[in-house]
């Protein structure tokens, strides 16, 4: 089942929402926040937009500092969703 | 978006939906035949109702140029065919086909990027597949396979629907994200991608990491490749591997060598 992380009131009756979905792509693990027709992910392992189109500069401080708050909430979550693909690095070959 | 826009509303009631569209708007079916003859670049019709069907299942002439139907109202049968005989790509809710609302899907007609957005789609439940509709109106197919992962949640596809503007497929209480979607099953979308990427690692070692955690495959699952060496490639120590080691490599992740640098 989708992950929705529950933004408060006043940004989700705007139309914004945070979600990992259940087949998202893998690497590296994010949470997408997603506004209408446009969506930013938000790098869970090192921190951080990923992508520089939509201008991240969209989305409101309150809502990133909401995220990054939240952080050890949404990494928990995504281990529990892609336990193939948890937030720590290490696996089989390295030293 | 260049596309030359066509509402054919001869009610005059679904104009407002599409303003954003700035779109020519139809009325009589000599402005649809006109309309049809002198546009010879690509072209997006809309039409908002089955009443409205009428004077393009009349048309004259057969294909020409690149123009695409939406319909939102129900077209069946023969009328179906007689569309596709004049348009590219026809896309309307008939024969399970689902779309997103008419508010959503006029939002996502007007992104600047569109052909990323999903507007609806159908599940085939014989052969186990989905057609999912790009907002230019192309189609795109996808094995219902490749949605559940080991271990994962089952996708539901008796419970199809579009969401999140185009973004999001929803199968039952499954969600998959539009862009996992396109990365996976349109190399030209990958390349978008990966320009929009801010920092993301180019490398060829960056690339058999994501790939490889893509396809669930563990660094010892490579037959002829030590996990050991896949971690020194993917770190960045050896810049490519042999010709040998990474044909090995791309056949156990399904791709072709040249593909595996893309992702």
């Amino acid at each position: 089942m989708a992950y929705s992380f529950p933004l408060p009131v006043p940004w989700a009756a705007r139309g914004w929402k945070a979600k990992i979905r259940d087949r998202e792509r893998l690497e590296p693990p994010h949470v997408t926040i997603l506004f209408r027709t446009k969506s930013w992910r938000w790098n869970l392992r090192e921190g951080g937009f990923m992508d520089g189109s939509p201008d991240p500069k969209e989305v409101p401080p309150e809502l990133v500092a909401l995220i990054v708050a939240n952080l050890a909430v949404l990494r928990a979550q995504w281990d529990v969703m892609y336990p193939e693909n948890p937030i720590s690095l290490r696996e089989a070959g390295d030293d | 978006m260049t596309d030359a826009v066509l509402l054919v509303d001869h009610e005059g009631n679904s104009a407002r939906y599409f303003e954003a569209l700035n779109p020519k708007i139809l009325r009589s079916t000599d402005e649809v035949q006109s309309a049809f003859d002198t546009h010879s670049r690509r072209a997006l019709w809309i039409v908002p109702k089955s009443s409205g069907m009428k004077p393009l299942s009349t048309l004259r002439g057969g294909r020409r140029g690149d123009h695409r139907l939406l319909c939102l109202g129900h077209i069946e049968g023969v009328r179906r065919e007689i569309l596709h005989a004049h348009f590219r790509f026809v896309v309307a809710p008939a024969d399970g086909v689902k779309l997103l609302p008419i508010d959503e899907m006029a939002e996502v007609l007007a992104a600047p990027h569109r052909e990323d957005l999903f507007i609806g789609g159908a599940v085939d439940t014989i052969d186990r597949a989905l057609v999912l509709y790009r907002g230019s109106l192309e189609p795109l197919v996808v094995p219902l396979a490749w949605f559940a992962r080991s271990g994962g949640p089952r996708p539901d596809p008796e419970d199809f629907e579009v969401a999140d503007f185009g973004q999001t497929i929803r199968l039952g209480e499954f969600e998959a994200a539009a862009d996992a979607i396109l990365y996976e099953f349109d190399p030209e979308a990958r390349r978008r991608s990966k320009k929009r990427a801010i920092a993301e690692d180019q490398s060829f070692g960056g690339a058999l990491r994501r790939l490889r955690k893509e396809r669930g495959v563990r660094r010892e699952d490579f037959e002829g490749v030590s996990a050991k060496e896949i971690a020194r490639l993917e770190r960045g120590e050896v810049d490519k591997p042999h010709a040998d080691t990474l044909h090995k490599i791309a056949k156990t992740l399904g791709v072709s060598a040249d593909e595996l640098e893309t992702y």
